[in-house]
């Protein structure tokens, strides 16, 4: 049979082998590009086109449809259109204050153009519901968030049958770090615990609201992806207790976030968390996620065949080729053995989709791109 | 009452608690060195271990290094006043370019536990800084950090910078780098004197610079 694109994908999720296996590029806002990357790319590739940005605070290229059929990419994103500029107010070149009223600060000749928050609406003193009730919230139903979107899916039906990824606008503790302060937050989950849940149900129900406006727009049948998360690990270990901080206070807020959207869509969860996510893992599985991203393999307890054999039958994985290693710094050669040894192991009955860790970082060569895209393309189950 | 109960305090993060019993302590004459060492310090390096072990995480550390924040505050002018000299001075901060600081926030809290000095240079420092800052200080160590893949370079630059540094202008200053794309074979390569690949690892690190 010929596989679609969506077919493939979703296969995958569903621990099922396709034709090959299915390729991410730019589907979610934590699988694209770094602009300067991706103009070396287009220039590598002889493709001439203007570069489309995908968010100017992460410094991210939207790659070109010429890009995304010649590597053969599976998915393509539905992203709040609003946001990719910002939506906020510049104060200056490296000065944003964004729709929540925190401030992100860039940094001035250097290679990685992203910029971190530095100050929000709750930074310092107590965190209270005063507080919390009185900064200014964004509206949920602003047409920022979902204008557009309908002629985006129209476009993509029109030219492909691709599996379709909703971002979910925002995030939940990472907003909390944004607004507080990350390490006023961390100990608020210990020490005002019962205030700390009132910020992030406040979150999930924007996310849930604005997400739903997004929906509507896409039209629930045509998405196949809900992507969402947060970091939860480290390099080396969980930010958090996994067994009682995660479990009491933050999962039942991910799961009312995963299972309502996936309630209103019937679609699959993917979903983000950075460093070593394993002992979230089971967590995951318990709220309704199908697949995780972005599969930090170099971070604690991370390694392919450990994770393939304790969760494979249950969680697929989205991501997974070394961005910390082996993507900048290795030769196309080792790129491609790499992204085998990925396939083999984690494309094992399905349950694989193919991208970089995280997105592919500003001193990944050209060459290295293309060997790990055509890696993926030429590979062949059964 | 024994300074076991401020080393109960510091595990229980009860900076308030730490406050009441370090200066309840003092009032009973027991030495401010052994309230340091005995009381803080040692607590800080159990949750030191509990963190490298995986059975405590950031919020943990974050609280128990300002529960011993709370209580240095009162001791330290004491100890300057016997002519007790700090551990050693650290000058920290992220590499050019990086942002991301609560790695090194950690580190410098849980250095300052263990009774070093510290000079916090925050976020996306010049390594002329580092150095200058580190020569005026007199300090012993700099410690630098970073999270993004393009600061391995950055940081390559900066510990080649303090080791020309201390060749033209006559300095013994160790340097220690971390973050999580930085690791020992890296560390070792670009000749850094220290890596670790956690806070509390850090704190080992400079505390055998300053006995050897």
């Amino acid at each position: 049979m010929t596989w679609t694109p969506r077919e493939r994908v979703l296969a995958a999720l569903n621990h099922e082998e396709p034709d090959r296996v299915p390729l991410d590029f730019a589907g979610t806002g934590a699988s694209s590009i770094v602009i300067d990357a991706y103009n070396r790319l287009k220039d590598y590739l002889e493709l001439q086109h203007e570069t489309e940005l995908m968010s100017k605070l992460q410094h991210l290229a939207m790659p070109d449809e010429s890009v995304l059929q010649r590597f053969g990419v599976d998915t393509r994103p539905i992203m709040a259109p609003g946001r990719r500029g910002g939506g906020g107010c510049w104060l200056d070149e490296l000065t944003y204050v964004d729709h929540f009223g925190v401030t992100f600060k860039g940094t001035a000749d250097t290679d990685d153009k992203h910029f971190l928050y530095k100050d929000g609406p709750l930074h310092g003193g107590k965190l209270t519901r005063e507080r919390i009730d009185e900064m200014t919230w964004p509206d949920p139903d602003d047409p920022g968030i979902f204008t557009g979107i309908k002629e985006q899916v129209e476009r993509y039906k029109a030219s492909g049958d691709y599996c379709l990824v909703l971002n979910v606008p925002d995030q939940v503790i990472h907003r909390a770090y944004a607004l507080r302060g990350m390490e006023d937050f961390l100990k608020d989950l210990y020490r005002n615990p019962n205030t700390a849940c009132y910020l992030m149900d406040r979150l999930v129900d924007y996310n849930i609201r604005a997400s739903e406006n997004m929906i509507r727009e896409a039209g629930s049948e045509n998405i196949d992806i809900i992507f969402f998360g947060e970091d939860l690990g480290t390099q080396d270990g969980c930010m958090f207790d996994p067994d009682t901080t995660y479990t009491r206070l933050i999962k039942p807020r991910h799961e009312r976030i995963i299972q309502t959207l996936k309630s209103l869509t019937g679609a699959k969860s993917l979903f983000h968390c950075c460093g070593s996510a394993y002992k979230f893992i089971d967590h995951l599985i318990d709220i309704g996620v199908d697949a995780l991203n972005p599969v930090q393999i170099t971070a604690r307890n991370m390694e392919p065949e450990r994770l393939k054999e304790e969760f494979g039958s249950r969680m697929a994985f989205w991501g997974g080729i070394n961005t910390q290693e082996v993507l900048p710094y290795q030769s196309a050669d080792v790129v491609r053995t790499e992204t085998e040894r990925c396939i083999e192991i984690f494309g094992r009955a399905g349950g694989y989709v193919l991208h970089a860790v995280h997105n592919i970082q500003f001193e990944v060569p050209p060459e290295n791109v293309v060997s790990m895209y055509d890696t993926g393309l030429q590979h062949r189950y059964g | 009452m024994t300074v076991q109960n401020v080393y109960d305090a510091v595990l229980a993060y009860d900076e308030e608690e730490v406050v009441k019993l370090v200066t309840a302590e003092l009032e009973t004459g027991t030495e401010p060195e052994k309230i340091l060492q005995e009381g803080m310090v040692a607590a800080l390096d159990t949750v030191g271990q509990g963190f490298s072990e995986g059975t405590l995480f950031v919020p943990e550390m974050l609280m128990a290094a300002e529960a011993v924040k709370a209580g240095l505050e009162i001791l330290r002018p004491i100890l300057a006043n016997l002519g007790a000299k700090p551990h050693g001075t650290v000058v920290i901060g992220t590499v050019k370019g990086d942002l991301h600081d609560i790695g090194k926030n950690l580190v410098a809290m849980l250095l300052e536990g263990a009774g070093f000095r510290i000079v916090d240079l925050g976020t996306d420092v010049d390594t002329e800084l580092f150095i200058d800052t580190a020569q005026k200080e007199k300090a012993d160590i700099i410690a630098i950090s970073g999270l993004l893949t393009t600061s391995m370079m950055e940081i390559d630059k900066a510990v080649r910078a303090v080791r020309e540094a201390n060749k033209t202008r006559n300095m013994n200053i160790k340097v220690m780098v971390g973050g999580p794309p930085v690791n020992q074979e890296f560390a070792t390569k670009i000749g850094a004197n220290g890596y670790s690949e956690d806070a509390p690892g850090a704190v080992e690190q400079a505390r055998d610079f300053i006995a050897n």
